[in-house]
């Protein structure tokens, strides 16, 4: 992974978690404002329907109170002490009376219990409300809940009663409102907001009619019904959290502390989740901003800061790759500068140290090549001297066997300059060694043809030839005057290097690039250090040997545009490899 | 002046003698209201009949006893076998266009009116003959109005809404003692009764529930006999189990509703005919029986125990009678859902007229109402109670109560020989006048 790719990762991840935790913190925030606000209003609400109930109760009783005090009731009453009397002459008179004291329900039951009229109901005339007859004392009791049957379904009420009286006779009047619709919709209900009613056994209304699907409910009015107090509980509608709603419901008791109903506060949470799934959009558009706006910063930054880093890395490859030359150019004042300053100085110092070294190893070369032919002219000089001293002697002593002397002294020389001449010539060879002529060749009969010279001083020395030749092997352009001289040199070393026998292995192989030449003994190896040094021109581990041979080899390869390489350990033999295109 | 015509007169001088108070005046306009919106003023048009009784005449009437009495025919007799019958036309009567009325007008309205017979003017009578015995015949032609020479004649007429009738003045028996009669087609019968009380109207259907209203402040109340049969019907095809038909039959209590809700007007029964035509009909039980109800309710299957009654919201108190009934099943353990506008109900509550002072064709015309199987045509009252019985016995048809038509009338009017309305129902206005109101009295 690139620095500048971490630098990234660690920006790109700084802003994440920053925004994460700047989002949990305002969704926290917003959620506890909300809820606070849900609890205020809900609190509100019920404390409306509170102050609502109890202003019914109030208007009911009086309501109820002046029907039961009004002329017409008393009238009433005296008109039921009549022996004919009851529903068939009042039959109708609850109706208009309820509707004048804005009731919903109105029942005038004489003092027996038969129902006189009954405004909701009017054909339950002379049916009995035997409950009605069981107290007497109803002038003193506030109004309270009751489900009160209608021809098609029940309602819950808020009633009231009171009693008429006459000397003996009495007459009831029971009046009341519905809790329903109309009641729902006296409530001022904020936006999110609803108010529902429910009755038992299982009517669930708001201000519009009847709620479909109230199943979700159940739950709540079942905890309801089991602990008769006001409870709250969030409902899920369906799987949408943004449906969900939270229920403040409080029971209706009726007097018999029966549930009659509750009265459910609902409060959408669709605005709160709403503005939830906001802020979380907000904070992924603000993460991936700052994610973008990380990357451009990155960028700048890594690149600013990386430019010195990168330039010094090239310099170093530029270095290994043999450009000793190689300089950094940053001009920054920290601790990059003083790196690139640094580098720049070991380039320097291995420029001058390389050329040092060059010009010493140029020194050790020339006094090798000085001890070279220091030595390899030492060798005929001697004879020389030895022979020309030889004929001085002569000459003094022995003036009669001069000539005998003479002519095989001069037979001496000659033969001795002709070894200088020799060792002259090669020296010149390597000097003026010729560029290489191209053609097609075929490497499988240049070397078959460069090992027939040698078979007879093979057999002599004991070495075996393995011969493992690729049959597919495609012709190449090369000189093969040159590149037989190259394998001759390489099969006399591999000879060499053999003095009590052993294998000699000549391989061609087939490559996709080109062809590959292998000759490999099995004599005593190299060391490493030998094999460093190996192609160096005049460097020989024999101890006969102008140490021009592997170096020729080398620069007939190089001169083909090919590699030449060896591996050896010592003990275990020689390999040496040409690759040719 | 013809002799007919003294009567009233002759009578209206002696009450000047006895006092002013009951003395009839000529004159006046007589302000009608009425449910019924004919569209037409035809002589044999039922929802016409009491605007038709006042306009067309038949040959002959039945008294209250339900004796033919002359009309346009002074007299008949017939041949042994009943198959040729002559009338005798009252001469010198008039047609409201002013001609004179002719034994063939009355054999072409004959003709018209009753198929089945044929009819022929033979001088000044008409003959009447038939392949079968005219048994009957006295009957169809007291029920039939022939020819256009009533007490009153049309003067105009918009159909549905307003019929103004003026006195005939060539009337055979006398000159009605009202000038005109304005009717007004199609009022409602809570309209009639504030228009009653208003003063606004004269002569108004009243509802059984209005019965007091209708009579205070020197109002009058008239009626005819019960001749309305209020009944549950069950449609065919549905509530087929007897049980469920018994079971709510059973649990009707017809007493209270007759007390409260019909203000004890008519007669409640478990009979086709009422008790005044055919003299058994309270050998029909017609109490209540919760216990039975209960048992025949308990025996069927909960899904059964359910019917939708329906009602004509024109039939007086018939909504708080459906819903009375509906208190009653339930207390059966029947639910009965009440309703105005089911059209696939399984009971209806019905109203049935009874148009005949005959029992035995009465039976035949309310079970031809009431779609049951027509019964024959018998002559005595314990056939005619046995065919009743066999027609109530699957209680497709549950009778409730035989109410009479009820109308209540101005304070000043007044009726000069009653009763202004008949046992049927029919309107007698020829012998209405109208007093004169003390200037500031209330109406």
């Amino acid at each position: 992974m690139t620095f500048r790719t971490r630098l990234l990762l660690i920006f790109s991840l700084t802003v994440v978690i920053a925004v994460v935790f700047v989002g949990a913190i305002v969704s926290t925030t917003t959620r506890r404002a909300f809820e606070r606000l849900d609890e205020q209003r809900v609190a509100a609400l019920t404390a409306q329907f509170r102050q609502e109930f109890l202003r019914r109760q109030r208007e009911i009783a009086r309501q109820v109170k002046d029907i039961a005090q009004a002329d017409t009731t008393r009238d009433m009453v005296i008109g039921l002490t009549r022996p004919d009397a009851g529903a068939s002459a009042y039959y109708e008179a609850a109706q208009p009376v309820a509707t004048a004291h804005n009731l919903d329900f109105l029942e005038l039951v004489s003092g027996n219990g038969s129902i006189v009229s009954s405004a909701q109901w009017p054909a339950r005339f002379d049916y009995h409300e035997d409950w009605v007859t069981r107290r007497q004392d109803w002038d003193t009791q506030e109004p309270f809940l009751k489900r009160e049957e209608l021809p098609s379904d029940t309602a819950l009420a808020l009633v009231a009663v009171r009693m008429a009286q006459v000397a003996d006779s009495k007459l009831y009047v029971i009046g009341g409102q519905a809790l329903d619709r109309e009641f729902l919709s006296t409530f001022v209900l904020p936006a999110g907001m609803r108010a529902l009613l429910y009755r038992e056994p299982q009517s669930v209304i708001d201000a519009s009619g009847p709620v479909p699907q109230t199943a979700a409910l159940a739950p709540l009015i079942n905890e309801i019904r089991q602990r008769r107090t006001d409870l709250t509980r969030t409902v899920n509608w369906s799987g949408d959290a943004a449906g969900a709603e939270t229920f403040h419901g409080i029971p209706l008791i009726g007097p018999d502390n029966e549930l009659m109903g509750a009265f459910l506060v609902g409060s959408s949470r669709r605005e709160q989740v709403g503005l939830e799934r906001f802020l979380r959009r907000v904070e992924i558009l603000v993460a991936a901003g700052g994610i973008l706006l990380a990357v451009l910063v990155t960028f700048w930054t890594t690149a600013r800061i990386t430019r010195p880093v990168e330039a010094l890395a090239a310099g170093a490859r530029a270095v290994a790759g043999g450009d000793w030359h190689a300089q950094v150019d940053v001009r920054s004042g920290d601790e990059i500068g003083a790196l690139a300053a640094a580098f720049n100085q070991m380039t320097g110092e291995l420029l001058e140290q390389r050329d040092r070294l060059v010009q010493a190893e140029r020194v050790a070369a020339w006094r090798e090549l000085a001890r070279r032919l220091a030595h390899e002219l030492k060798n005929p000089l001697f004879p020389l001297q030895i022979t020309v001293e030889n004929l001085q002697r002569a000459r003094a002593t022995h003036p009669e066997q001069f000539d005998e002397v003479f002519r095989e002294s001069t037979a001496t020389l000659l033969a001795e300059l002709g070894i200088l001449r020799g060792i002259i010539g090669r020296f010149s060879d390597f000097a003026k060694m010729p560029p290489p002529r191209l053609e097609t060749v075929d490497l499988n009969g240049l070397v078959r043809d460069s090992l027939k010279l040698f078979e007879a001083q093979m057999q002599a020395a004991g070495v075996e030839l393995g011969l493992e030749l690729a049959p597919d092997l495609r012709a190449i352009q090369a000189d093969p005057s040159q590149l037989g001289r190259a394998v001759q040199n390489l099969v006399l070393n591999a000879i060499d290097a053999m003095p009590s026998g052993g294998r000699l292995t000549v391989r061609t192989i087939a490559k996709e690039s080109g062809v590959r030449l292998e000759v490999a003994d099995t004599g005593q190896g190299l060391t490493q250090e030998e094999c460093d040094r190996l192609f160096t021109p005049y460097y020989t581990t024999k101890t006969h040997g102008t140490g021009l041979g592997l170096a020729i080899v080398q620069s007939v390869v190089s001169d083909h545009g090919g590699k030449i390489a060896v591996r050896s350990e010592p003990g275990k033999g020689a390999t040496f490899t040409i690759d040719l295109h | 002046m013809r002799p007919s015509a003294w009567l009233p007169l002759a009578a209206v001088s002696a009450l000047a003698v006895c006092g002013g108070a009951i003395r009839p005046r000529y004159g006046g306009t007589l302000r009608v209201e009425m449910r019924a919106a004919p569209a037409a003023l035809d002589a044999n048009t039922p929802e016409a009949s009491p605007l038709a009784a006042l306009v067309f005449e038949p040959l002959l009437r039945l008294d209250e006893t339900g004796t033919p009495q002359p009309c346009l025919a002074v007299s008949w007799q017939h041949e042994g076998t009943g198959k040729r019958w002559q009338f005798n036309l009252r001469p010198g009567v008039k047609l409201h266009d002013g001609t004179q009325m002719t034994p063939g007008d009355v054999a072409s309205a004959l003709q018209a009116a009753l198929p089945g017979l044929a009819a022929t003017a033979n001088g000044e009578a008409v003959i009447i003959r038939a392949e079968r015995g005219l048994s009957s015949l006295l009957l169809d032609l007291a029920h039939t109005r022939l020819v256009s020479t009533g007490p009153f004649r049309v003067s105009a007429f918009e159909p549905g809404r307003r019929v103004t009738l003026a006195a005939n003045q060539d009337y055979w028996d006398g000159r009605p003692f009202l000038d005109g009669i304005d009717v007004q087609l199609g009022r409602p019968l809570r309209d009639q009764l504030v228009d009653l009380e208003l003063g606004k109207t004269d002569f108004a259907e009243i509802a059984p529930a209005d019965l007091r209203r209708a009579s205070e402040h020197g109002r009058a109340v008239w009626s005819s006999s019960p001749v309305n049969l209020l009944a549950l019907q069950f449609t065919p095809g549905r509530a087929e189990d007897p049980r469920l038909r018994e079971a709510l039959a059973l649990a009707i209590d017809r007493a209270a509703m007759h007390n409260v809700l019909l203000q004890k007007q008519g007669e409640a029964t478990a009979a086709l005919l009422p008790q005044w035509l055919s003299g058994y009909a309270f050998a029909f039980p017609a109490a209540q029986d919760l216990g039975r109800a209960r048992a025949l309710a308990g025996s069927l299957p909960p899904a059964a125990r359910t019917l939708t009654l329906t009602y004509d919201p024109a039939v007086r108190a018939a909504r708080s009678l459906a819903e009375r009934v509906a208190v009653n099943a339930r207390d059966a353990g029947l639910a009965v859902q009440v309703s105005s506008q089911a059209a696939q109900a399984d009971v209806r509550l019905v109203e049935v007229r009874i148009r005949s002072l005959d029992a035995a064709r009465a039976m035949v015309e309310v079970a031809a109402a009431l779609a049951l199987e027509a019964p024959p045509f018998v002559a005595t009252t314990a056939a005619l109670y046995e065919a009743e019985h066999q027609l109530l016995e699957g209680r497709r048809v549950i009778p409730l109560f035989h109410l009479p038509d009820l109308y209540g009338a101005g304070s000043r009017v007044r009726v000069f020989a009653p009763p202004a309305v008949t046992r049927l129902g029919y309107w007698r206005f020829d012998q209405v006048w109208l007093a004169v109101k003390p200037s500031g009295t209330a109406p």
